[in-house]
């Protein structure tokens, strides 16, 4: 413990593009890759991610670690699976019946591997306040390649924007699953094209 | 008996092909991408994946019928689901440590990854939502597992050429892997003429 005392605090943006979970790590990609096919879905799954996920995180921490892994990964996604009942009450009064298109993905979040795996491999490592600014920043990359997502594929497949409207409906196959895939793929490697790039730039300065 | 094997088969048949768990729903895509790396992952995943789809389908139909009636019963089903694949998940390991110990220090390393996913999960919510009877929920359950299977053999025989030099760089690895994923998701959606509605 004095050991964690006497360390500075420190911010690791990482999360954000360099280990973000669903471009780099392919963590929790299922309710993206299907359910973000509009603005209003990403927004959904977002406020429901940061909820069932980050709230599990910072309340597992609690969980004592001479429990068994066994039984400590069982009890994560009860944490999690409890977490999911405000959560729907939530999003049940913010956005009424839009949220029986994404309730299944919903769903799907009390076992992401993000709670079951990152935790053990990389948050539970640090100390609390750290964890949970280090945990946030994984969760505001997710919920940034949502949003991407999510509007991308509202303008092509529909030619709006948060039910606005801006054009005629590009691609309406953008909605289905398959182009999900796709286009997950593309921004995944996109990613990785500016996140190799800024590494190699810091080595060439030396930095 | 021959019309309830009929129906298994049927509602199997349906979660393979039409609503495969991966290439229709995405259900543990990355899973998926992780175990076709090496044979025996493929193997060792599909097994753990069709047992606890299977059994914790038969279960989960008795509380269907006694938790979703209920007002606001849908909100405690994670809750119950998580439970039973949780008994169940740590029954099958308890089993093995007694009966295969050699098995068992091979697969608990990655045996949470085979059960706590979205593939066993979400064929438990499918099933509320659209089974109806028990030998529905036994077909869709199996069938869930077998789908998984057929991806990961078709991630697993692509994987090779996908991670080669003729694949550019930042495409290598997972981003040439969903599209990958895609494609063969297109054509399971042409192949069927169906498109999912969740």
């Amino acid at each position: 413990m004095p050991e964690t005392k006497n360390k500075k605090f420190s911010v690791n943006a990482d999360g954000l593009f360099k280990q973000n979970i669903v471009l780099m790590s392919g963590l929790v990609t299922a309710p993206i890759i299907v359910a973000a096919t509009n603005a209003e879905r990403a927004v959904m799954l977002i406020v429901s991610f940061f909820l069932i996920s980050y709230t599990g995180i910072l309340l597992c921490r609690f969980i004592p670690r001479r429990i068994v892994y066994t039984v400590r990964i069982l009890l994560y996604a009860v944490v999690a699976a409890a977490m999911y009942i405000p959560t729907m009450i939530l999003l049940e009064r913010l956005f009424h019946e839009a949220v029986s298109e994404v309730s299944l993905y919903v769903g799907l979040m009390v076992v992401n591997s993000f709670l079951l795996a990152k935790t053990e491999t990389r948050f539970y490592l640090k100390p609390y306040p750290e964890m949970t600014l280090d945990a946030f920043i994984y969760v505001l990359g997710y919920a940034l390649v949502t949003l991407v997502v999510g509007v991308l594929r509202e303008i092509l497949a529909y030619g709006t924007v948060y039910s606005f409207h801006l054009c005629e409906p590009i691609m309406p196959a953008a909605k289905s699953p398959f182009f999900g895939f796709i286009l997950v793929g593309i921004l995944a490697a996109f990613c990785r094209s500016i996140v190799g790039r800024r590494t190699s730039v810091r080595k060439e300065r030396g930095v | 008996m021959s019309e309830v094997f009929a129906r298994i088969v049927s509602v199997a048949m349906i979660s393979v092909f039409m609503q495969n768990a991966i290439f229709d729903r995405a259900f543990g895509a990355n899973v998926a991408i992780y175990a076709s790396r090496k044979n025996e992952h493929v193997v060792g995943f599909t097994l753990g994946i069709t047992v606890m789809t299977t059994l914790a389908s038969i279960i989960s139909y008795f509380f269907d019928k006694l938790v979703m009636p209920l007002e606001n019963g849908y909100l405690f089903m994670p809750l119950i689901y998580v439970g039973i694949i949780g008994i169940l998940y740590v029954a099958g390991l308890l089993i093995m440590w007694k009966f295969f110990h050699k098995m068992f220090r091979k697969v608990k390393q990655y045996a949470h990854l085979a059960i706590f996913n979205c593939t066993v999960i979400g064929a438990l919510f499918l099933n509320s939502n659209y089974g109806s009877d028990l030998a529905s929920y036994i077909g869709y359950g199996f069938g869930t597992g077998i789908g998984f299977f057929l991806a990961c053999f078709m991630l697993n025989i692509a994987h090779e050429r996908l991670d080669s030099e003729k694949i550019p760089r930042i495409f290598r690895g997972y981003p040439i892997m969903l599209i990958y994923i895609g494609i063969v998701s297109l054509a399971f959606n042409v192949l069927v003429g169906y498109t999912a509605e969740f």
